[in-house]
């Protein structure tokens, strides 16, 4: 048995997987969280105002007790600033509705904003917020979009597709200068004191492409391996988040090496890697992976199944950890943001965390 | 040319993804003489299915099979104009949208693509789709079929407002729907009323093949 722990200690010794009182926890939790502020509040407030979006952070971790969290808003962020139109509802999750890429030419027309305004200025101020009142309690990531996010929410997915072979270099181009915006993005994180960095690279995923397609387009050294090694150079670890199915594991576990990796597990597509999988093909060997409650559950299966989903998935993550000579390196989690909507449960969200405490536990016979 | 050649090479134009070849091959079909509803099938048709089987495969990825589909939209631009009256009402008609209040459209195209290669005749209602707009369009192009996707929890119920429109409209005994997106489930769309889930483009046209 090993003692009681705090969020942070087991966190830290989940990392290193080292043996923990029981397993850690994350619902991804965070656009959900405006539903427990005082004040009523939108999603765009919320997503507009540093202090809603830190207060909402808050206030999830207070009521959820969670041992991590990363500062996601939504994947409009970026695109946002960079020109692109942006719906803001006031209960769905803002989303590009005009890009700025229609052209060809528009992909060498891209200027990198200034990070301090827009709202680029509003998550990382309200990361800087949130780990202010969070870092002695829990680990506190911030959360950024890779380059690939970046441009096909600035142009939409399917021309930037279409374009990585009809105007390949307009492509690059258009990344270059994403990747001097995700720079300067580093930077502000690194004044936040978040402990780590989670990066969206959801395109790594063979749904959609290819290891050429991706290496050529986000994976090298000049786009994601920059910002990888410019994560940890400014003293953050480096993280990704990639709710893709069919993800690109070897990329960007065995790859890229990050400290935490955020995925999800589609039952019904032939290939996704279930977490008994991952863990048993080596690739909680060096990282920590966190997933994979189905995010749908938060909204409509009652306490007692989602409860009982969080004790199946232990039972195999437990079983796995042990017959891989593991203690800890598995992080009970939702794979995707847990909806947003109104009408998700929070008490399942609760209930997530609450079963991991109870049988969490990690003991290899 | 001999008609195999062309039809051979309308099938390697959607294959390879080259949209201007897909053009040129289909206005030499006509210019030999071969039906369009020939070059459609044997050509066009037969291109994508194999585009499609490789995708499923993971021999190509989605930027190929978007070229592949391009290339298939731009020949079927020429030959459709061509093909007879009663042909083209023998496709079986199919209204598709992105539910309102989402704008992720690349599922949605994709099985709008497999579907017009299945023998569909697809009317694309785009993204961010109002729920009237199902029921209007799929009542004035006489649908068979109307499939919606979200990618967003949050819009998900729109799809239940589209089937409960359907009700109330008198459409829905003479329709089928289907659903698809990455919240979506067979568990959801039974609760919503759904006919039919599709996990991917591939399942959806298949469900929707059987059905009729």
């Amino acid at each position: 048995m090993v003692k009681a722990m705090n969020h942070l200690e087991r966190c830290m010794a989940s990392i290193t997987d080292q043996p923990v009182d029981h397993l850690t926890a994350y619902p991804i939790a965070c656009g959900v969280n405006r539903r427990l502020l005082s004040t009523p509040t939108t999603y765009a407030e919320w997503a507009s105002d540093p202090k809603k979006f830190a207060a909402g952070f808050v206030a999830g971790q207070k009521y959820f007790d969670y041992d991590w969290t990363f500062g996601l808003m939504d994947l409009s962020v970026c695109a946002h600033d960079l020109g692109a139109k942006v719906r803001m509802d006031e209960q769905n999750t803002p989303f590009v509705t005009d890009p700025v890429i229609k052209t060809p030419e528009d992909y060498e027309k891209l200027v990198v904003p200034d990070v301090t305004k827009g709202r680029c200025g509003v998550i990382v101020e309200g990361t800087r917020l949130f780990v202010e009142q969070l870092k002695n309690t829990i680990v506190c990531a911030g959360f950024l979009e890779g380059p690939l996010l970046v441009l096909t929410q600035s142009a939409g997915a399917e021309k930037v597709f279409m374009d990585m072979y009809n105007n390949r270099s307009a492509v690059h181009k258009a990344l270059e200068t994403i990747t001097e915006l995700d720079a300067e993005m580093v930077k502000g994180f690194a004044t936040t004191g978040c402990a780590g960095l989670a990066w969206d690279y959801l395109w790594g995923s063979y749904s959609c492409l290819g290891d050429k397609e991706y290496d050529e387009f986000e994976g090298q050294q000049k786009y994601a391996g920059r910002l990888n090694k410019m994560t940890a150079d400014n003293g953050m670890a480096f993280c990704i988040h990639n709710c893709a199915d069919l993800p690109h594991l070897d990329t960007q576990i065995k790859g890229m090496k990050p400290v935490i990796y955020s995925m999800a597990y589609y039952a019904l597509i032939p290939g996704s890697p279930s977490p008994k999988e991952v863990i048993g093909k080596g690739y909680c060997d060096g990282t920590l992976v966190g997933g994979n409650i189905d995010p749908q559950q938060f909204v409509r299966a009652s306490v007692e199944k989602i409860q009982k989903t969080t004790m199946n998935l232990l039972q195999e993550v437990k079983t796995a950890l042990c017959a891989k000579g593991l203690h800890s390196r598995y992080v009970v989690a939702s794979g995707c943001e847990v909806p947003p909507a109104l009408i998700t449960k929070l008490e399942n969200i609760k209930e997530v965390v609450d079963t991991t405490k109870k049988y969490g536990q990690v003991e290899c016979g | 040319m001999t008609r195999e050649e062309i039809l051979g090479g309308l099938e390697k134009a959607v294959v390879s993804g080259n949209k201007a070849l897909a053009v040129k091959d289909a206005n030499s079909a006509l210019h030999a003489g071969i039906k369009a509803l020939d070059a459609i099938d044997h050509g066009l048709i037969k291109g994508m299915t194999i585009v499609g089987d490789k995708y499923a495969t993971h021999e190509i990825f989605l930027p190929q099979v978007l070229l592949a589909a391009d290339a298939m939209y731009g020949a079927l631009d020429v030959l459709l104009p061509h093909l007879p009256v009663e042909s083209a009402k023998k496709r079986i008609g199919v209204t598709i949208g992105v539910i309102e209040g989402d704008v992720h459209d690349i599922g949605k195209n994709l099985v709008k693509t497999m579907l017009t290669a299945g023998g569909f005749s697809v009317t694309d209602l785009g993204r961010d789709v109002p729920i009237d707009n199902f029921i209007q369009k799929t009542k004035e192009k006489d649908a068979s079929v109307v499939a919606m996707s979200t990618l967003m929890t949050p819009t998900m119920d729109g799809m239940k407002q589209v089937i409960d429109g359907l009700v109330e409209s008198g459409l829905r005994m003479k329709v089928k729907t289907i659903i698809g997106g990455a919240p979506c489930s067979q568990e959801f769309a039974e609760d919503i009323g759904s006919d039919f889930f599709g996990m991917n483009a591939q399942e959806a046209v298949e469900k929707l093949k059987g059905a009729f």
